[in-house]
């Protein structure tokens, strides 16, 4: 039995290292892909947009709006036009992000306390740097709004400190929880990585079945009359511990290297990863059973693989999906995964919560395999009439 | 003593293709049966059936006693060689000896013996894709002895190998046979129909049981009747 056992293990773990593709798609894909996505969000935040400034007023004011732009954090003003059109042909080759128009007599309507409109325009291509690019012309549009509205209180002879305080009796203070910085680095670095990790694994797993009875070598086992139950059993064991080891670098270099953040602790973050790896390799494995070749089993991984991760209400919140996909979403372990790991690593909200995530993953796990079973039974057992 | 294999209307369907049409036959303890048939007869689908890795639509097939429908347990006792390698491609000689000792809770001495039997010493690290096919089949019956097996079920084991190969493996075999095992063989030149016991020749989904004289009478036969049919003077 023990021999039986080693046996199996031991021939699982060299085919799985002398496959060279499926070593190297294991060992450097999630690593790699962690190096790639840390390397492209290492700026953490969008910064310099590039902004175009028209000035049609050449005041004092519109050279005030002008500081003001050029002092923002986020916003580098690269380029000055003198007509509308020149702004518009620049935004639209992409060589600024912002522009902004002030008009002809802006000084003058500000002196005489007039209505005056300064045009902003934000090209909206790239929804990332529309967002940012907004949200910094905000904190330079509030904080000149009201410069202005002060001076025009003091203009009519209201004291300077009557109109400060106008101007700061409600105070809205901003405080953005678990990622303060609302770095982009934290927030999709890690995540990215694990849906390149989670989709070697959900294609390794679609092998577990099709991999063996889809070779000619499957005559042996089965002539040599070893319970399929155990077989199988010990292939899983040795492809959930690569499955889980395969991570372990990744969250070496996530948390220990790049400093990402991880409320939770290790024991209880990596027995998360572990329940995930049962449900997604459950799921690999249903799929290769139900799968008539090899071919067709990378394919049906693939169809769930892929899209999963944007299910997953990651990137895009599940309470912006329509309500119907809501719930279907909840049926692949990787929405569980990718929500539980976000919780885990923000906020460890306790076992109170997390404890849904956990028992989720395991009840996908245990439906998975016994289909599997199931069908092998059906369509692989035939001797049980 | 029963029948080593007992084989009762059986019926095999694959896809529309009546394959078997209640075909049945027996095969004693000792014997050595041949089963004789063009390609496309069923000669590898009744092999595997035997086997217990295909299932049969319907009749009922006993091997060493058992009902092959209900238990696996006459695969303790069984050997198989495929016609088309079924040895793990990713291993080496000695990797698939050992794993398939292993499977078959084989010992390493029978593994040990069994290398120096069928001559596989300098083959051992060898991966198993990179085997000329004399000695590939050298390997598949070596591994089907692995379990001391009382049946052996061999399909065109000795087709198109070299003749050292073929010598070795057919002295195993009179071995195996003079030791009280049993073998079924399929085979497709019938040069090879006098290794046999009896012949089993598989043809329209029907099977008819000759000894080896009478299955070498009526293969003349035919020969000559489709000479004449097609014209060709033998």
């Amino acid at each position: 039995m023990i021999r039986q056992c080693l046996a199996i293990m031991q021939r699982e773990l060299f085919y799985m290292w002398r496959d060279r593709s499926l070593r190297n798609i294991l060992l450097v894909g999630p690593v790699l892909a962690l190096l790639l996505f840390a390397g492209v969000y290492s700026y953490q935040r969008i910064e310099n947009i590039s902004t175009a400034i028209v000035d049609l007023d050449r005041s004092s004011a519109s050279r005030q709006v002008i500081t003001d732009l050029k002092n923002s954090q986020n916003l580098q003003v690269v380029a000055y036009f003198d007509t509308f059109s020149q702004l518009e042909e620049s935004i639209k080759r992409g060589e600024v992000i912002v522009g902004v128009v002030i008009p002809e007599n802006y000084g003058k309507n500000i002196a005489l306390q007039r209505q005056t409109k300064v045009a902003v325009f934000i090209d909206g291509m790239n929804i990332a740097y529309a967002t940012n690019a907004s949200s910094a012309l905000l904190t330079v549009t509030r904080t000149l709004g009201a410069q202005v509205g002060i001076q025009t209180l003091i203009a009519k002879g209201i004291q300077v400190n009557q109109a400060q305080e106008a101007y700061q009796s409600i105070a809205f203070p901003e405080e953005a929880w678990f990622n303060p910085t609302t770095n982009y680095a934290y927030f999709l670095v890690l995540a990215f990585a694990l849906n390149v990790w989670q989709q070697c694994c959900t294609l390794a797993s679609c092998m577990t079945i099709i991999g063996e009875n889809g070779r000619r070598s499957w005559y042996q086992i089965r002539t040599s009359g070893i319970s399929l139950l155990k077989l199988f059993f010990c292939k899983s064991l040795v492809h959930i511990g690569i499955l889980l080891l395969t991570v372990l670098p990744v969250y070496f270099l996530a948390f220990v290297v790049f400093k990402l953040p991880l409320a939770c602790g290790w024991s209880s973050f990596l027995l998360f990863n572990l329940i995930f790896i049962l449900a997604v390799h459950g799921l690999g494995t249903m799929m290769s059973s139900l799968s008539p070749n090899a071919v067709n089993a990378s394919r049906y991984g693939m169809i769930i693989a892929l899209p999963s991760f944007l299910f997953s209400g990651f990137t895009w919140p599940l309470q912006a999906m329509p309500q119907w996909l809501q719930h279907v979403v909840w049926i692949f372990p990787q929405t569980w995964f990718f929500q539980g790991v976000s919780f885990l690593t923000f906020k460890n909200p306790g076992w109170g919560f997390m404890s849904h995530y956990f028992l989720a993953l395991g009840l996908m796990a245990v439906l998975f395999y016994s289909v599997a079973a199931l069908r092998l039974m059906v369509s692989d057992f035939p001797h049980k009439g | 003593m029963g029948p080593v294999i007992r084989v009762t209307n059986l019926v095999q369907k694959i896809g529309r293709k009546l394959l078997f049409q209640g075909i049945s036959f027996e095969v004693q303890s000792g014997e050595c049966l041949g089963i004789f048939g063009t390609r496309g007869a069923g000669k590898t689908s009744l092999v595997h059936i035997l086997a217990g890795v295909d299932r049969f639509k319907s009749g009922q097939v006993e091997i060493l006693g058992f009902n092959i429908k209900k238990t696996e347990k006459f695969k303790r006792t069984l050997g198989l060689v495929t016609q088309e390698s079924s040895l793990f491609r990713d291993m080496s000689v000695v990797e698939n000896l050992d794993f398939i000792a292993a499977l078959k809770k084989a010992s390493r001495v029978a593994v040990r013996e069994l290398i120096e039997r069928f001559q596989l010493q300098e083959f051992l690290t060898k991966p198993v894709t990179s085997l000329d096919i004399g000695v590939l089949q050298r390997v598949s019956l070596a591994c089907a002895l692995l379990n001391q097996p009382k049946l052996l079920l061999l399909d065109e084991i000795i087709k198109d190998i070299d003749l050292f190969s073929r010598n070795l493996i057919l002295k195993e075999l009179e071995q195996f046979l003079a030791e009280g095992g049993t073998c079924v063989s399929t085979f497709s030149n019938f040069a090879f129909a006098q290794s046999f016991t009896k012949v089993a020749w598989l043809e329209g989904g029907e099977i008819t049981i000759y000894d080896s004289e009478a299955a070498q009478e009526e293969w003349n036969r035919q020969e000559k009747y489709y000479a004449e049919q097609s014209g060709r003077l033998l």
